[in-house]
């Protein structure tokens, strides 16, 4: 174990982009449809929904990867002032 | 009086940029939460001065931390909001100009009308006067919830308001181009959509209803404080004192 | 510069400082979609007869980014002179925030993708990233309730945005294309954090990942 280890550490562990999107579907809560398929290799990768807000929850989680910059939103000053028509009483 | 500012004051003018709109309460808790987290000095009372310390550095570019008062629930919010029309506040792009004529068109509405109010058929039916490039309906209801979303406007059961960004950040703007149509509340002088009339003709002075529930709150007999008339309507309760205990 | 302080006799401090706010107003207005702002724009739509000053207006405006709002001014793209915004303030924090901004989901999609070039190597075949992103139930080829058109988000926004860069790959039959970082996911993304955040989701030390471990501690010293 500790000898396979600390191979695995010298010549690092390679990135297996299946397994990572099985990890993510499972940290943004996968409601899988059968129960307990656990084994990635398979393609019924299909089954299951995520729920409404699993990208939501991704993105606040992997916020503090980001040093995004807020922006500014207003109203006031996107279009000229310019006063409303005259009004016609129609009742 | 031109004090730097710490990084307390820029992560929470970076919140404001980010929520548009905060409730009293909060706003002390991220006044808190700021001074702490980036070692400042920090007294319970003293988040108005705080705020007085961004805001001169925010008055060049022509922006500011406002303070104003929820129609709906009486409370006090703070807004991040822009101060002039420029040539370059025009370039914004969060919406386009068809989208922009259609919400100027529901404020007209909206202000135009007597209860401050205005229906997702007024607004529907308004497209046919756009003079730039006409909404489809399925447009202008996805448009409707965008403005909704972005606290622009308020929606209950298909009748749609100005929100309280939306009344902060336009206040000036409303109350200049406006100016025949929009009444300011007796008691506290801002403009005022949704309130209480005085029903004496030769008056017919407007207050918010909040401040109606505060203003009238244990009198007996309401009368108008403008005209000495009975005030006939509903007086409302004050509501949720959440934050507002110490008056 | 001596060209910029002939040009700064002849103007008021008043109006320099005016011109400054008005740079500041369209960087903000810009960012407002992430979309980088180039020289050539900035002088032609704001700048104008203030050109001969406009070293010292930009270095103005990134003092007042620093000093008033927290972030930072960067040139991605020295050539063609292309400035983003990046926050300075630390993003971790101990304690978390009473006041939540909302996310954008859009960013958890370009996670995913940033987090497989980097875990590549830096360059990957589309085919990967499209692949990838079906697993999680998103199809570049059809409407996603969530992002709409995928493949104009990934291939089109994200590029403009200069997060991703999408680069045809030379003779090849048909035509392939790959993904890489794009200069602003350069100056905004901490690979360090990514690594941090692979290790938690596959419970794996992040240093087994040796090349990715290297690569995110060196350039984090660097910049
Ligand atoms: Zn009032
Ligand atoms: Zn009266």
């Amino acid at each position: 174990g500790k000898e396979k280890a600390s191979q695995l550490f010298y010549e690092g562990s390679a990135f297996d982009p299946t397994a990572f999107a099985e990890h993510l579907l499972s940290f943004m809560g996968l409601n899988r449809l059968e129960d307990e398929e656990d084994d990635h290799q398979n393609e019924a990768t299909r089954d299951g929904y995520l729920p409404k807000d699993a990208w939501h929850r991704l993105a606040k989680h992997t916020e503090g990867c980001f040093s995004t910059a807020p922006s500014f939103h207003y109203m006031m000053g996107s279009f000229h002032a310019e006063p409303p028509p005259p009004k016609q009483r129609v009742e | 009086m031109s004090r730097q500012l710490g990084d307390g004051h820029r992560r929470f003018l970076q919140t404001m940029m980010g929520v548009y709109i905060i409730d009293e309460l909060k706003a002390k808790a991220l006044y808190q939460y700021c001074c702490e987290t980036f070692k400042m000095q920090c007294a319970a009372d003293r988040l108005d001065e705080f705020i007085e310390t961004i805001n001169l550095k925010l008055q060049p570019m022509f922006m500011q931390v406002r303070k104003g008062m929820s129609e709906e629930n009486g409370h006090q919010y703070y807004a991040l909001v822009n101060t002039a029309e420029t040539d370059i506040t025009r370039m914004t792009s969060d919406y386009a100009d068809n989208e922009l004529e259609l919400f100027r068109k529901t404020m007209d509405l909206i202000v135009g009308s007597e209860k401050g109010t205005a229906s997702s058929t007024d607004i529907l039916n308004s497209t046919d006067t756009m003079t730039s490039k006409k909404l489809k309906k399925s447009e202008t209801e996805h448009l409707l919830t965008r403005l909704v979303q972005d606290k622009w406007l308020c929606e209950k059961r298909g009748e749609y308001t100005l929100s309280t960004r939306c009344i902060i950040e336009m206040e000036p703007y409303i109350r200049s181009m406006y100016q025949d149509q929009v009444k300011m509340c007796h008691i506290c002088h801002n403009v005022a959509f949704q309130c209480q009339i005085c029903e004496n003709p030769s008056c017919g002075i407007k207050i918010h209803n909040p401040c109606v529930a505060r203003y009238f709150k244990g009198k007996m007999e309401p009368q108008c404080p403008a005209c000495d008339d009975f005030w006939p309507h509903e007086i409302p309760e004050v509501r949720g004192l959440r934050s507002q205990s110490k008056k | 510069t001596s060209q910029v302080q002939r040009g700064l006799e002849k103007l008021t401090p008043a109006q320099v400082d005016q011109k400054t706010a008005e740079v500041v107003q369209y960087f903000l207005m810009k960012d407002q979609k992430k979309i980088p702002v180039r020289r050539a724009d900035l002088v032609k739509y704001v700048v104008k007869d203030y050109r001969t000053i406009y070293p010292e207006i930009i270095k103005r405006a990134a003092r007042t980014f620093e000093q008033v709002f927290g972030l930072k001014l960067v040139e991605i793209d020295p050539k063609h002179h292309m400035y983003i915004l990046v926050n300075n303030l630390e993003t971790a924090t101990s304690r978390a925030a009473p006041v939540e901004c909302p996310t954008n989901p859009k960013m958890g999609l370009l996670f995913v993708i940033l987090s497989v070039i980097f875990m590549k190597g830096g360059t990957v075949k589309e085919n990967l990233i499209w692949n990838t992103l079906k697993k999680l139930r998103v199809d570049p080829g059809q409407k996603h309730e969530e992002f709409g058109d995928v493949k104009k988000v990934v291939t089109d926004e994200f590029v403009r945005q200069k997060y991703l860069e999408y680069l045809r790959i030379p003779h090849t039959e048909p035509v392939e294309y790959e993904f890489r970082w794009g200069p602003r996911a350069d100056a905004e993304v901490s690979k360090a954090r990514i690594l941090e955040f692979m290790g938690k989701l596959h419970e794996q030390d992040p240093r087994s990942w040796t090349q990715q471990y290297r690569e995110a501690h060196a350039t984090q010293n660097s910049s």
